[in-house]
């Protein structure tokens, strides 16, 4: 009795695993994983889930979400570019973990350490404040406020808006106080309480694009938001930064050809699929595009190029000691 | 009364060792690897120093205390443990670091049957086909788990 | 007050048997995953996601309410028996659970655990119901000031009551305090206590720190007792005739189980704590107010009752700021967000006026949710204990594996094996020399909030403290505080005068 068992078991565990190995022989003939660097029930998160959706249908393989969360999307990233796995691995995220990351704080990667295979939506950041507050939503009058009001607090959440703020601080002469938090979750009781004056915003503020409870102040896209057009874009509002992120899918620098352009057909067959525009579009109010890997790559080199200005402009990297 | 000795003189000699750790950690780990840099609200390092501090100053307190009990009972501040107790100890801490470190070329759930397996013989375990299901019972499971539940592969 | 139409609308739609099989599902799902020590609620979560794209919206939704209360009742389990927890909430069930075990009771203890969540699930649940609108903006005066003060406060008072000597307990607090500190600081950018590894950028990650330090060490403490007795400390389910929950007994533990809902409900209104804070808080409560305070870490049921009954009230009102202001207090609240945005619905204060079927149908599931886990786990206890029915030569074993699993499963890697081996021998030692890894384990989680928390304060109010007097809630904590501090120095200093007039 027992021996049986134990023979059917066997048995059924060696078929199982025949079964795995009967495959085709192009890319992909295995399931695949994408990686994500944020938590689980962010907007980065929500979107990399849905993507991954639509990527199976494309792909004819299951596509695994998995997260790992930490140090902005710094973390999935160093694990991402020690990768062997020839594209069967690839990492959803924010551009700016790839520009501003390494020039902020020492990290195991840097920009030509990986491969850009396509921008599928263009970032909404935005300068965001709360209800009722005495210079009403708009960034003039902010200004006008925080230099009237040294002390004005300003709730900071990455490397990136933090040499941002520290910029227009100079460059307006303010004083501000900059509170540290953690995430949009972080932010949002803060600002909703009046707590703290103004913050920035990487996606939180979509969740009350109909409720007004989070007005933004100024947009830190290329352009106006899309759900907020009222506010001026940085540019606009006499800035010479263009602090754009674009989300991209990102591959090891040393995945085969072959690969990298097969998961870029399906990402741009992907950005026109319904599922992925309505959670983008709809749902975390981001504009859906595609951006090829060479427009991608080019936009991203300039950017990091142009922050490394701003930072030798600052003296430095904000807050850290150098 | 003699458990009672004999748990002084853990307090002792683990108090003492958590002293030694902390002030190590007060004055050349903290200061060396926690971090330095502009804070207006608190400085990087010194919630870890008052932990240390905390750490430092209850556990010298307690050899302190367990020190002054021994030496009024006039009980011996040494007392080492048979050797042989000292290999019944670690000997599984050994066991499971091979594995782990096996686990860093062999995929775990190709380890699985030998890990159970092993261990349960090891324990005394004498009927073979125990030993058999016992290996490969968690083997299967795991593998139901990840390469079909959820579908990352063999891990 | 919602209208009486909508609610028993919602509860006739919760009701059908679609509904209830979906959550069923998720509860059946979520608590076999519980009971295994070394899986948690990330994993069935992993498992389960793929599967809910194709469900409806509400179907999707409740799978997941029913998977977080599945797992929340399942990890107790594990703790009991085998004095591993699942997660690190589970770990002050240990304290009760597993010495009630070993002493011939554990269908007893299963139960009591069982009855606790169950109660506190579903009160919670009707809270979150009841005042979800109004309180959310309370939830928002209590901001930096506040959650600091309360988080010092939890810290002290939970240092208080670690059982044994207070300076080991102290000691090994210290020991979490530093390690919670490990990590990318917040507000410099600078790198503390990493030594250059990228793993530990977002500080020590919490599971393998939990399952090493609990789990894995509590088998190495197993196999040392083992090898000494030869088998015969292991936990027998047998036909002990006391081993039964009469209900008397359960009487008993009755006020416990309310306070500590209430003590686990407040902790998950406020955005971020977390169930683990919720569950040592009731324990702490339950012990200081208790006649027999020595009982508690001995198999008290209150102490259990406590743990599990605040556990698994966390979670319920951590949806209050979600679906109040937006904010997900608690990581299964995040989860929600997620799904529910997949499935097309925006979370937060517009929820109530756009979607009000859909919120009232949800909380009705999250009731429903509630009596499936009571259901699956009165029938799973009698299956899963008979777990301890297997002789331990094979249960260690298969439990250090499951460990070392747990671990490579959630991708962590060498260096999460490598981290789950070293807390492993840490854990080994606290155990050994009786050193409180409650204290240590509440003071590493509560640190990086205190931390964060305390910057803020400080920041926001330039450094002066009278900002203080405007904040009556964070006085309030602060005030208590010192009281605290100054009652335990008090009477530590007077036992250990009575320990010295006994023994002299």
């Amino acid at each position: 009795m027992k021996k049986t068992l134990l023979s059917t078991a066997i048995l059924s565990a060696a078929l199982a695993v025949g079964m795995s190995t009967v495959q085709a022989s192009d890319f992909p003939n295995k399931p695949l994983t994408l990686v994500v660097g944020f938590g689980a029930g962010g907007s980065t998160d929500i979107q990399a889930r849905v993507l991954a959706n639509v990527l199976e249908d494309e792909l004819g393989q299951p596509v695994n979400v998995v997260n790992q969360p930490g140090a902005g999307g710094g973390i999935a990233l160093t694990r991402l570019a020690n990768n062997r796995d020839e594209g069967y691995t690839f990492a959803f995220g924010t551009s700016m973990t790839i520009t501003y990351g390494p020039l902020a704080t020492e990290t195991a990667y840097q920009l030509d350490d990986f491969r850009y295979v396509a921008g599928v939506t263009l970032g909404q950041s935005a300068i965001v404040t709360g209800e009722d507050r005495p210079f009403g939503d708009s960034w003039e009058s902010l200004i006008e406020y925080a230099r009237e009001n040294p002390g004005t607090s300003y709730a900071t959440q990455t490397a990136l808006d933090r040499m941002i703020i520290e910029y227009i601080s100079q460059q307006e002469g303010l004083d501000l106080r900059i509170v540290p938090t953690a995430g949009g979750a972080g932010m949002a009781p803060l600002i909703l309480s009046g707590d703290v004056d103004f913050a920035y915003s990487g996606g939180t503020h979509s969740g009350y694009a109909e409720s007004g409870e989070m007005p933004v102040l100024l947009s830190l896209a290329e352009e106006r938001l899309v759900a907020f057009p009222d506010a001026p874009s940085m540019q606009e509002a006499g800035y010479d930064i263009n602090p754009a992120e674009i989300r991209v899918v990102m591959v090891p620098k040393n995945t085969p050809d072959a690969h990298v352009e097969r998961l870029a057909e399906a990402l741009e067959a992907a950005t026109q699929d319904e599922r992925f525009i309505e959670i983008t579009e709809e749902r975390i109010l981001m504009p859906v595009v595609y951006l090829s890997e060479d427009e991608v790559t080019q936009t991203l080199t300039e950017q990091t190029e142009s922050y490394k200005a701003l930072i030798e402009e600052l003296g430095g990297v904000p807050g850290a000691e150098e | 009364m003699t458990t009672d000795i004999a748990e002084r003189r853990k307090n002792l000699w683990s108090g003492l060792g958590v002293t030694l750790l902390s002030c190590w950690l007060l004055i050349w780990i903290i200061p060396r690897y926690g971090g330095s840099g502009m804070a207006f609200g608190m400085h990087p390092q010194r919630l870890a120093t008052l932990g240390a501090w905390v750490m430092l100053l209850c556990a010298a307190a307690l050899a302190l205390a367990s020190l002054i009990q021994l030496k009024k009972s006039r009980a011996p501040l040494f007392k080492l443990p048979p050797l042989s107790n000292i290999w019944h100890q670690s000997w599984p801490f050994f066991y499971v670091l091979l594995f782990i470190g096996l686990a860093t070329f062999i995929p775990l759930t190709w380890l699985a049957p030998f890990i159970v397996g092993t261990l349960v013989a090891l324990l005394g375990e004498r009927r073979w086909y125990v030993i058999l299901l016992a290996a490969a019972i968690p083997t299967a499971a795991l593998y139901l788990l990840t390469v079909h539940l959820m579908r990352i592969g063999v891990v | 007050m919602p209208e009486l139409s909508a609610i028993t609308g919602a509860f006739s739609d919760a009701l059908t048997l679609h509904s209830i099989s979906v959550i069923l599902g998720g509860v059946l799902l979520g608590y076999l995953v519980g009971v295994i020590p070394g899986l948690n609620r990330s994993v069935a979560i992993a498992i389960a996601i793929p599967l809910t794209f194709y469900m409806s919206a509400y179907a999707a939704i409740a799978f997941l309410i029913g998977l977080s209360k599945g797992t929340a009742a399942g990890s107790a389990v594990s703790a009991i028996l085998l004095n591993t927890p699942g997660e690190p909430s589970s770990a002050a069930t240990c304290l009760d659970g597993y010495p009630m075990a070993k002493n011939g009771q554990p269908r007893k203890a299963l139960k009591v655990g069982l009855l606790a969540s169950v109660i506190g699930d579903l009160l919670s649940t009707l809270l979150l119901i009841a005042v979800v609108i109004p309180f959310a903006s309370v939830a928002l005066k209590f901001g930096p000031y506040e959650l600091a003060a309360i988080l010092i406060f939890a810290l002290v008072f939970i240092a208080g009551m670690a059982g044994g000597s207070f300076l080991k307990g102290m000691a090994a607090g210290g020991m979490g305090v530093i390690l919670g500190t490990v990590g990318l600081d917040p507000e410099t950018g600078a790198m503390r206590l990493t030594f250059g590894f990228a793993e530990l950028m977002e500080g020590v990650p919490i599971l393998p720190l939990v399952i090493g330090t609990l789990a894995l060490s509590e088998m190495f403490v197993q196999l040392d007792e083992y090898r000494r007795t030869k088998g015969g400390s292991s936990v027998r389910l047998g036909h002990n005739p006391d081993d039964d929950l009469s209900y008397g007994e359960f009487k008993k533990t009755l006020p416990t189980i309310f306070k500590s809902t209430g003590v686990g409900a407040f902790v998950g209104a406020l955005p971020g704590l977390g169930p683990s804070v919720g569950s040592f808080m009731a324990y702490g409560l339950a012990k200081r107010g208790a006649k027999d305070p020595h009982s508690f870490g001995k198999g008290n049921p209150n102490g259990i009752a406590a743990a599990e009954a605040a556990d698994n009230a966390v979670i319920p009102a951590s949806y209050i700021p979600l679906f109040g202001l937006g904010i997900p207090g608690s990581v299964s609240a995040a989860l929600l967000v997620g799904a529910f945005m997949i499935h097309g619905i925006q979370v937060g204060p517009l929820m109530l006026r756009d979607h009000p079927q859909m919120l009232f149908t949800i909380f009705a599931g999250m009731v429903v949710a509630s009596l499936l886990m009571l259901a699956v786990g009165w029938y799973g206890l009698r299956i899963f204990a008979k777990v301890t029915n297997v002789p331990q030569n094979i249960v260690i074993p298969v439990v250090i594996f499951l460990c070392l699993a747990g671990i490579q499963v959630q991708g962590y890697g060498t260096f999460g094996l490598l981290t789950v081996f070293g807390f492993a021998i840490f854990g080994y030692f606290l155990k050994k020399h009786d050193y409180s890894f409650v204290t240590f384990l509440v003071a590493f989680i509560v640190t990086p909030m205190l931390e964060m928390n305390l910057r803020q304060s400080v920041i926001l109010s330039g450094g002066e403290i009278s900002i203080l007097l405007q904040r009556p809630i964070a006085l309030f904590f602060v005030v208590a505080t010192v009281l605290m501090l100054l009652h335990l120095a008090w009477s530590s200093y007077r036992t250990y005068r009575q320990r010295r007039s006994v023994s002299l």
